[in-house]
């Protein structure tokens, strides 16, 4: 999966926005919307809330996980476990992505928050390679990985399983290898 | 004794504190192990002054501006007080000292230190030093005898040594304390005191008692000790008149008790069980302030008798409330500042207060001579003298106390009856305090006009809601405005009069369509402005001369009018101005505000000629305005949201209280809109605060109303609640019908639809309880057609007595509508002339009004019928149902229905031949017509366990013959779609006869003949279809056992068809022929369910190849089914 269709499906959250404009519930196939009343916070897609927001047609109001204090835990938290800790969103990357790309305006403090999930992201991106060696080197034949998520299947999947194809075919031509080997000699 | 605790508060990091208060008692002086010296204001300072002292303070003392503190490099400074410069240091130890002290006219200090010492230093010349040794460890604390004769000291030796202060010896040494090496593993501290004024005892906290011994002859005359104490005592305090005596222990309980009685008479806690280190009582009232290990400061309050509220914190309270309106006090900040406050008076009875047992006297001259046995009498010691207990020095000191003060000679005449409230400040709603650097001038539906007041800048940010309206705005604040209001119209501002300018009001009406888009106004010399609005097309200011000015948009002055109390608060909405003023002063907390509504329309009124505004007690206005709807509301400092009930004759109803969905004690919810439909209280939650800050920008939160009613918990509190609350919250419907706005009708129906559910689900609730008397009280709530169906309910569940009370209700109810229509019919008629007559002066009506042409007007009759009565609608008597410009063709045939039928022609005998058509279209035909059979054959099917109704109402009305009525229906529907825009329309129509209806009817459309036929048809009795289903009902239902009725009827419909023609020609000649005698007989059969009727409708709909649109019947049908499958669900 390309990165671009997790962020397509990212964009199926909702988060809150306080709309500037005044329109009735817009009835669509994926669920109603709305109504929109100015000043009030409602819920949409982030589809929507992205799109409102580059119109200048609402106020986003950031996620309660997308606050400093709370990425800093989370990433200290990421970062003293050996193991993946739950992300505050299944679409962390793609929202913070997505959110502060459109709406920093919106967001207090967005530069570090972008640092934060950034560091968040790196690190568990380390551990994912790590185990990735590791599974290769200890030649196991299976591992468990909680709590990741799309995004971060999405970055090694293809590439771990084509690695993996690859290096089965390069162990099984080995064998035959070294027997002709001595052939050779 | 109550006294009063006050929550805990932080004062310092973790460790060892103490505290004292200051001479004068206006404020509490705390040191800590963070090495700070705080003063706090009081105790809800936020902002309390710091000074650093050193690493770590083990102990303050405070006298005459002088601050002595023991800190962590072995030394005692000096502070100057209060402004904390550092005065030198008094002397060193070589390791830290313990406790500090001074005497009693401070003039001396003595302190004890961990490496054995104990100093007397004179303040003023440190040179001046007496050193006491004797002590075998660290010295815990020490005490000046108040005659300066003597000091004691407390150590961890274990010994308590009272020394002679002139020659530096022991005079006696006690060994009370348990030895440890080090005061940090000592069980107490063991602050021991001695008794203020003569100084004849000496307390010392051993273990948990407080040993008591005399002066002079150091024997152990009694001690204090309470139940409540379960661990070891580490201060003692005295109260500044020598009569109480204060002691905390190390898991954080404090005693008092009145020495002379040794009787305890104040117990508290410590709110975590903390150890008390440091103890202090205020130098005047009951008032101790304590603190513990933890770092946290405590004050307790009304400590003695209790009986004066004058205490320090209660002036400060009073001062805070003040602070509060003149917005200059952070303390408004915490939110926790508001107590109610004591009175102003406080100042004035500080002055000649010596009433209070608590107080020491200023200087009395009689002390002089009382001070008889001891020669070294000085000044200081006379200052804090207290004269309560010397009078026979020698034994009985505690007996002679008690307040022997002269009183009547010094004291002025007291008042002691309610004191007045101070008056509380005008306010814009929804506009945070004008001290603010960053403040909300005013948050509404409309938008927020925030204003910045920093160094740089002096600015004022308008945005709107919805920038549909108007973009953002950013204004310069050179008048430095501190009022705002804005509409969808105009922004307006206001500011108070300086020396050379004088109160302005600023209008910017964007929505103006010619250039020139701003005004302003000049008040006349000394007129500030206090309170600005806007509604529709006007501004309004109140000002300092107790006048109320309005302008138009545009600018142009218009009525004045004078308040009679000074201005609160004022609100606009649309033509509404409600204005909030002071009817008098207050007592005790109250507020007294009165509140005046007027109409600025045409027709100018008064709603409210200022009545009296309910607070809460000990409450406080803090928001004014309508509900997007237009009811005025206002919410008071306690949280509660009132509302104007136009319905009952316009009281006040409670409709929320914010603080019921507060987390913390200090959080408040600030109130920026109110809408009725959909029911929201919209409003900003602010932790620990009464208001938002700009930044971060608060998000809005949508709370739910309640009413308060009993017994919410239960179904049928709940029930009612929910009525009530539906009722209260669609009044704004009748008025704005009333006063010609549009109504959404199909919210209007929803609620009507809501209410009765209501109704109905309250009646059943009853039934099942057995209540019959409750049924038919609720039945009377009920309209026609809920009554009905109430009737069936009742007769289901074999409530013969009730069902009959209930029919006769109905038929009394409906002979009343009668009557009533026939008195409204007259009324009709003059109002239309007067209309008539007004009709040219709506043509120069200003755009800006809801348009009003005779469409309005009629609905404004509507309304007005709706009013009286609401229930009685759709009765049998009724001529015929007046066609409803307004219901949006037939869409929602409960509007129809729910507006009373009104009498076209004014005849009054003429029988309707219409009657079946106006009931065609109600939703509860069935219903209806049950009440019409039962009553008529109500003897022949009195055995039944139908319903018995013996009476033959005179709603009673043969069988219409169907054609007639057909083209009636037909007729009625044209009469609806026909536009009658022109008064002269209603005219006509009123002569209409009954042949030009029909001639009219002939050339209506195929479609609406189709609805009137399916309409007729619903009416017919059986079919043969229904009597075959029912002989074969129970073979369905064998067949498929868990088919709900309608799959029944599905699978009776199939197998029907499936008969051969001869069968169902059969059946159907066997109901015609039961047709004509089907009334009869039908009493004794089961009567089909309304969801057989129901399907039986739809089948009936589908065998018709009409283009039938089901939009004719669904709203009526869905409400129909909805409620009578409800009523059957419960049977």
């Amino acid at each position: 999966m390309e990165p671009a269709e997790a962020e397509f499906l990212a964009e199926k959250e909702l988060v809150t926005i306080v709309p500037s404009f005044s329109m009735d519930r817009v009835h669509l196939i994926g669920g109603d919307l709305g109504p929109f009343n100015p000043g009030l916070p409602v819920e949409v897609p982030v589809w929507l809330a992205v799109n409102l927001k580059q119109r200048q047609k609402c106020r986003l109001v950031p996620p309660a996980w997308m606050d400093v204090e709370k990425l800093e835990e989370i990433r200290d938290q990421e970062r003293k476990e050996d193991t993946f800790t739950p992300m505050p969103s299944p679409y962390y990357m793609e929202l913070t992505k997505l959110l502060l790309n459109y709406a920093s305006d919106n967001i207090p403090k967005a530069d570090e928050i972008r640092t934060l999930v950034k560091d968040t992201w790196d690190t568990r991106m380390a551990k994912l390679r790590l185990s990735a060696d590791s599974f290769v080197r200890q030649q196991e034949a299976h591992a468990k990985l909680d709590n990741l998520t799309l995004m971060e299947i999405n970055t090694i999947g293809t590439f771990l399983t084509q690695a993996l194809d690859h290096m089965y075919k390069l162990r099984t031509n080995l064998q035959p290898a070294e027997s002709s080997q001595s052939q050779d000699f | 004794m109550p006294s009063a605790q006050k929550p805990m508060r932080y004062g310092h990091t973790e460790g060892h504190t103490d505290v004292c208060f200051d001479d004068t008692g206006s404020c509490i002086v705390t040191c800590g192990s963070d090495g700070d010296v705080r003063i706090w204001e009081n105790l809800d300072d936020d902002d309390p002054k710091s000074i650093n002292v050193g690493e770590k303070a083990y102990s303050c003392a405070l006298k005459n501006g002088r601050l002595i503190t023991a800190v962590s490099n072995n030394t005692v400074q000096i502070h100057t007080f209060p402004e904390g410069a550092p005065d030198g240091i008094l002397t060193r130890f070589t390791m830290n000292a313990n406790h500090v002290v001074f005497n009693s006219d401070g003039t001396k200090i003595a302190a004890g230190s961990s490496d054995f010492m104990v100093k007397v230093v004179e303040v003023t010349d440190s040179s001046k030093q007496k050193t006491f040794r004797g002590h075998d460890a660290p010295v815990l604390s020490l005490s000046f005898d108040p005659r300066d004769v003597y000091l004691a000291s407390a150590s961890c030796d274990g010994t308590v040594r009272v020394w002679k202060i002139a020659d530096q010896t022991c005079v006696t040494n006690w060994l009370l304390l348990q030895k440890c090496n080090d005061v940090i593993n000592a069980k107490s501290i063991c602050r021991l005191g001695w008794q203020p004024g003569s100084g004849k005892l000496l307390a010392i906290p051993v273990d948990k008692v407080v040993k008591l011994y005399r002066r002079e002859t150091w024997d152990h005359r009694f001690d204090l000790s309470d139940t409540s104490i379960a661990q070891p005592l580490n201060v003692v305090a005295w109260s500044p008149c020598g009569q109480y005596l204060v002691a905390g222990s190390v898991d954080g309980s404090i005693v008092v008790w009145k020495v002379e009685t040794q009787e305890s008479i104040e117990r508290t806690k410590h709110e975590k069980n903390y150890s008390i280190c440091g103890l202090a009582w205020h130098p005047k009232y009951g008032q101790i302030a304590y603190t513990d290990t933890e770092g946290n400061l405590g004050l307790l309050e009304d400590i003695g008798d209790g009986k004066k509220p004058n205490d320090k914190v209660a002036s400060t309270a009073a001062k805070d409330y003040n602070d509060l309106f003149d917005g200059d006090d952070d303390d408004y900040l915490n939110g926790d500042a508001i107590e109610p406050p004591s009175s102003p008076t406080t100042g004035a009875n500080e002055d000649h207060g010596d009433d209070d047992d608590l107080m020491p006297t200023a200087s009395h001259p009689r002390r002089a001579m009382l001070d008889d046995d001891d020669n070294s009498l000085d000044i200081g010691m006379i200052k804090a003298n207290c004269n309560l207990l010397e009078k026979d020095d020698d034994d009985d000191d505690q007996t002679g106390g008690f307040p022997a003060l002269p009183a009547s000679s010094t004291q002025q005449h007291f008042y002691d009856g309610p004191l007045p409230t101070p008056r509380q400040k005008p306010f814009q709603p929804g506009s945070t305090p004008a001290h603010l650097m960053h403040r909300f001038m005013v948050w509404n539906s409309v938008g927020i006009i925030r204003c910045y007041n920093d160094e740089q800048d002096n600015a004022i940010d308008i945005e709107f809601h919805d920038t549909s309206v108007h973009h953002a705005t950013h204004l310069p604040n050179s008048l430095n405005h501190t009022m705002a209001d804005l509409s969808t119209e105009a922004i307006l501002l206001a500011c108070e009069s300086t020396e050379e300018l004088a109160s302005k009001l600023h209008c910017i009406h964007f929505s103006s369509w010619d250039t020139n888009k701003e005004w302003t106004v000049d008040m006349p010399k000394d007129e500030d402005i206090e309170a600005i609005c806007l509604g529709q097309g006007w501004a309004a200011c109140a000002t300092s001369a107790l006048l109320v000015r309005l302008f138009t948009a545009g600018g142009v002055q218009k009525e004045i009018f004078s308040l009679p109390g000074p201005v609160v608060s004022m609100a606009g909405h649309g033509e509404q101005l409600m204005v909030i003023y002071h009817r008098g002063t207050g007592f005790d907390g109250d507020q007294c505000l009165g509140v005046q509504l007027m109409e600025l329309g045409k027709k100018k009124k008064q709603v409210l000629h200022g009545d009296p505004l309910s607070l809460t007690k000990k409450s406080y206005l803090t928001w004014v305005g309508f509900s997007a709807e237009g009811t005025p509301c206002y919410v008071d400092s306690e949280g509660i949201v009132r509302m104007l009930n136009r319905r009952l004759g316009n009281t006040w109803i409670p409709v929320c209280n914010t603080r019921e969905h507060c987390k913390g004690k200090s959080d408040h919810y600030w109130v920026v809109g109110i809408h009725e439909n959909p029911q929201q209280l919209r409003c900003i939650p602010c932790k620990g605060a009464r208001f938002p800050p700009t930044l971060p920008r608060p998000a809005v939160a949508i709370l739910p109303f309640t009413l308060p009613y009993c017994q919410v918990t239960t179904e049928k509190g709940q029930m009612e609640e929910q009525y009530w609350r539906s009722i209260v919250f669609h009044n704004h419907v009748d008025y704005l019908s009333k006063n010609g706005y549009e109504v959404d009708e199909n919210a209007t129906s929803q609620s009507v639809k809501e209410q009765q559910e209501l109704l109905m689900k309250l009646f059943a609730l009853s039934c099942k309880l057995e209540r019959e008397f409750r049924c038919v009280e609720l039945a009377d709530l009920m309209t026609q057609n809920v009554v009905n169906l109430a009737i069936k309910y009742a007769s289901r569940s074999r409530r013969l007595n009730l069902a009959q009370r209930l029919s006769e209700m109905a038929v009394e109810k409906a002979s009343e509508l009668a009557t009533a229509l026939e008195e409204e019919e007259e009324e009709e008629e003059d109002f239309r002339n007067h209309l008539n007559a007004g009709y040219s002066n709506s043509g120069t009506e200003r755009s800006r009004l809801p348009v009003r042409n005779v469409q309005q007007d009629e609905e404004m009759e509507d309304a007005e019928e709706t009013d009286e009565c609401e229930e009685a609608e759709e009765t049998p008597e009724v001529h015929k149902q007046r066609p409803n410009p307004f219901s949006k063709g037939v869409t929602s045939a409960e509007v129809t229905t729910a507006k009373p039928a009104v009498i076209a022609s004014s005849s009054q005998g003429r029988v309707n031949p219409f009657k079946v058509s106006s009931n065609k279209k109600d939703p509860l035909v069935p219903s209806a017509s049950v009440l019409d059979n039962m009553s008529k054959y109500s003897k022949k099917t009195s055995s039944s366990s139908r319903a018995v109704n013996k009476q033959n109402p005179p709603v009673i009305k043969p069988l219409i013959p169907k054609p007639k009525s057909k083209q009636a229906s037909a007729a009625s529907f044209f009469q609806t779609r026909t536009p009658n825009s022109s008064e002269k329309a209603v005219e006509e129509r009123q002569e209409k006869t009954v042949e030009e209806r029909q001639e009219k009817a002939g050339r209506e459309s195929p479609e609406v003949k189709v609805t009137a036929q399916d309409n007729t048809e619903n009416k017919r009795p059986k079919t043969g279809f229904q009597m075959w289903l029912e002989e074969n009902r129970a073979s369905i239902l064998t067949d498929n056992p868990g088919l709900n009725e309608a799959e029944v009827i599905k699978e009776g419909m199939s197998r029907f068809r499936v008969l051969s023609s001869e069968e169902r020609m059969a059946w159907t000649e066997k109901a015609k022929g039961r047709a004509v005698n089907d009334l009869t007989e039908d009493k004794k059969r089961k009567r089909p369910t309304a969801a057989e009727d129901e399907a039986k409708k739809n089948q009936e709909q589908k065998s018709e190849d009409s283009n039938l649109s089901k939009k004719t019947k669904t709203s009526g049908q869905s409400t129909n089914v909805r409620l009578s499958a409800f009523a059957f669900k419960q049977s």
